[in-house]
């Protein structure tokens, strides 16, 4: 027996193994990233065979586990749960078509959001695309779902959808478990186009068969402990209920046993589809009210239908949008117990006043900012300079933080950032204006969804630069590999993909690669670059600033160390720490003077060009 | 044993992880079930990080604002910040200059929550020491000082003794050792 203080993802990583999965693909985002790298890390300590893929994007990852399902193998497949828009069209379909091998989805959710742009709710794409859903409270109710998991996709052959919120994700938990071993399932594809390719007619009774799998997943759900359970007493009734699914759900439980409350009877939905008519009603006979506190969304609460007993956020009980964190649903529960005259848990004052104070004390704001030395900062300061005038489309990853350098205009959702230019060139261009565009993208985001973006930008004629900011490395999300490198994730070797040949093959005639270190060398290219794509015979121009991430590369992003020091012309006029914004740059309240951070500082140099008074110099 | 609530906060930077980790599995040692809920993504580039650690058995891992039985905080700013999160009677434990903490703002605060603030310069001491990015072990000693909670400072020293890679071990122990007769000053 082995015990691991485990993070919730590699909880779920370890239930995925004591499954017996054996392909496992995965695109990384916050809050899902760090699953396949635990998989990995349990692969090689239990010398496992399991096959483990970081795929170009969520959609790509997807399929790739669909054809293992298919051919008998247990398969997952990890993402954020804005990866699930990605895999939207293989998700819905392959719930039509089913599966072998068990097939597994993992959906993170963020609720918050911490580290997202929406707060989408992965039990609605479930309930959109007809798959049954599992929806933890902590890692290791997490991690013995994914088993459950696995046996529900096989018995029924529909993929199964997991849903962990961040904080199951990013919880950490003291887990104990037994050796592991490979899973040694053949893989073994047998042809049957009426279902693997089916034309509409047969899809047509794809859909009916999957509507009656939901009639009979929908009755195993309505005993399906210890997911779905409630502590009703025989023969008693209650003013108030409470329905909860997810982590909300073991907050409520924590909640009635600190403050010693046993008058309220909990259902807990932990698999809520298909709904468990059945169990469901059982507990809303019993009770007057009941109130629904589930995160992100409201799909409990429209499958319980009776409006007349139901409280939650549609009665606005519930707040609609951020985290449900304790003291939300503490104060979520008192008013729901007010409103139906029981003695709340609690007054909830103090920590309302105590937040309250915080305010007034006015605390440093500590918004996100790109890293000193962050070869990001120096291209966004290299593209303002050429190109002040310009709209500055932007996408996904570290470099969305260019918008406190004034350099991202817009961020929608990957691969926008082309996508984007091309239709403000075109709205543009209509009104004869030429607009000046840059537009910037990382290497990971242009091969998970910016080369299409590319081909259509370049066939259509749309006019722009696009800058491709190349640190060899997925860094926002935890340093995953890019393709550009040829070490894979399980340390075998990848044939590496070389981004010049993917820009050149989308079309691209002006393509050049700067250096973003060498700040003057790249204005002059940004310059150049425009004045290509605007001519008359021009077309895109595409610009690789390329310098690996100093977080990880060190070694190799600062190859020569620059110390630094701020000189007596320095007028103070803020330009280094507030609009470059190094955070190793800073203004000395005491002194009003700019001083360097040195425990910051990783020397990298690049200030010294950008400093309007050439008031930094080489120490 | 009642749940125990730690609340750990400070900058990115500060070893909160470590922290987290020494915590963890000092209760691990004695036998004891932990839940845990970190700062991870965008979030973590912020500056602003909190860990919360719950020893004991509960199902859940976030600590509801007004029930941390502890604040430790290696930051004085991060402190204020999470302050909320500190029960009636709960103890504040921060790495600030002990004549100028707590803020005037908030002593009627802690005054009527009964609160009890103290403070240490960690990360001056960690610096003298020769360790400036110890400020971590340094909280650690300091709080093991005043005996409080499940976790003893024999306990928290040793797991600090076998966590250290060997190069580290002498210098870590050496803040833990000096930390802790701060605190046990105090006492």
């Amino acid at each position: 027996m082995k015990e691991e203080f485990l993070l919730g993802n590699g909880a779920i990583a370890l239930g995925l193994l004591e499954a017996g999965c054996q392909i496992m693909t995965s695109y990384p985002g916050t809050p899902s990233s760090e699953i396949l790298p635990e998989v990995t890390r349990f692969a090689k300590a239990e010398n496992l065979n399991t096959s483990i893929e970081w795929s170009v994007n969520e959609k790509v990852a997807f399929d790739n586990a669909f054809a293992a399902a298919i051919s008998g193998k247990r398969a997952a497949c990890c993402m954020k749960m804005v990866g699930l828009n990605v895999a939207a069209d293989s998700f819905m379909s392959a719930a039509y078509i089913g599966n072998i091998g068990g097939l597994v989805i993992i959906s993170c959710d963020d609720p918050g959001p911490h580290s997202s742009q929406t707060e989408q709710d992965s039990r609605m794409m479930a309930r959109l695309g007809k798959v049954p859903v599992l929806d933890p409270g902590n890692p290791e109710e997490a991690r013995e779902m994914i088993k459950t998991a696995f046996e529900l996709s096989e018995e029924f052959q529909v993929p199964v959808l997991v849903r962990p919120a961040i904080r199951i994700c990013h919880a950490r938990q003291n887990i104990r478990y037994e050796s592991l071993k490979s899973n040694l399932t053949k893989a073994d594809f047998k042809k049957e186009p009426t279902r693997w390719a089916s034309t509409p007619k047969f899809r047509f009774l794809q859909h009916k068969a999957l509507n009656e799998k939901h009639i009979k997943i929908s009755e195993k759900f309505n005993s399906l402990t210890p997911y779905n359970t409630h502590n009703l007493e025989k023969g008693k009734t209650y003013d108030l209920g409470v329905v909860a699914g997810g982590v909300p759900a073991f907050v409520i439980q924590d909640l009635f046993a600190e403050y010693e409350r046993e008058d309220i009877p909990i259902l807990k939905l932990g698999a809520p589809y298909p709904f468990p008519e059945k169990f469901a009603d059982e507990f809303m006979d019993k009770c007057a009210k009941v109130i629904v506190v589930e995160e992100t969304d409201t799909v409990i609460e429209y499958m319980l239908r009776d409006k007349s007993k139901t409280l939650g956020r549609l009665t606005g009980h519930v707040p609609m949008e951020g985290e449900l964190v304790p003291e939300k649903i503490e104060a979520v529960l008192n008013k729901a117990m007010t409103d139906c005259s029981i003695e709340p848990l609690s007054a909830d004052a103090m920590a309302q006043e105590a937040f309250g104070l915080v305010q007034t004390l006015e605390l440093p704001i500590r918004k996100p900012t790109l890293c000193p030395g962050c070869p990001h900062r120096a291209s966004f300061y290299s593209i303002r300079k050429a190109m002040p005038k310009a709209i500055y489309p932007s996408d996904i990853g570290c470099y969305t933080l260019g918008s406190n350098l004034g350099v991202v205009d817009t961020v929608l959702d990957m691969g926008a950032g082309i996508t984007m230019a091309s239709g403000f060139w075109n709205a543009y261009i209509q009104d004869d204006v030429k607009k000046p565009i840059v537009a910037t993208m990382g290497d990971s985001t242009f091969f998970h969804s910016g080369t299409t973006a590319l081909i259509n930008a370049v066939y259509n004629d749309s006019r722009f630069v696009l800058v491709i900011l190349d640190n060899y490395i997925t860094a926002m999300t935890g340093m995953q590999p890019a393709i550009t490198q040829d070490k894979r994730v399980d340390g075998r070797k990848g044939n590496a993909i070389e981004l010049e040949t993917i820009v050149k093959g989308c079309g691209v005639k002006y393509l050049k690669v700067v250096d973003p270190f060498d700040t003057k060398a790249m204005i002059k290219i940004v310059k150049d670059a425009a004045e290509y794509a605007y001519s008359d015979d021009g077309s895109i121009a595409v610009i690789i600033a390329r310098h690996p991430c100093v977080i990880g590369f060190r070694d190799q992003a600062i190859p020569e160390k620059i110390p630094v020091k701020v000189t007596d012309d320095c007028n103070e006029c803020g330009f280094c720490h507030t609009s470059f914004e190094c955070p190793a740059l800073y203004e000395d309240k005491e002194n009003e003077k700019t001083e360097i951070n040195h425990t910051l500082c990783v020397e990298c140099g690049v200030c010294i060009d950008i400093r309007p008074q050439g008031a930094i110099v080489r120490a | 044993m009642k749940t125990v609530n730690y609340v750990l906060s400070g900058l990115g930077g500060q070893g909160i992880l470590f922290m987290t980790k020494i915590f963890a599995t000092t209760a691990l040692n004695k036998g004891y079930n932990i839940l845990g809920a970190e700062t991870h993504g965008m979030a973590q580039r912020g500056g602003s990080v909190v860990s919360h650690l719950r020893i004991g058995d509960t199902k859940s891992s976030l600590i509801r604002a007004g029930a941390a039985d502890f604040l430790i905080s290696m930051d004085e700013s991060e402190a204020y910040r999470y302050l909320p999160y500190l029960k009636k009677g709960g103890k504040l434990f921060a790495n600030a200059p002990g004549d100028a903490f707590p803020d005037k703002q908030i002593a009627g605060y802690l005054d009527r929550m009964e609160i009890e603030p103290r403070a240490m310069e960690a990360s001056r001491t960690a610096m003298e020491l020769g360790s400036p990015k110890s400020t971590n072990l340094a909280m650690i000693a300091f709080y093991s000082a005043f005996g409080m909670g499940p976790l003893s400072a024999d306990d928290l020293r040793a797991t600090v003794d076998t966590n250290s890679p060997g190069p580290f071990k002498e210098k870590n122990l050496k803040i833990f050792d000096t930390c802790y007769e701060v605190g046990r000053k105090m006492v």
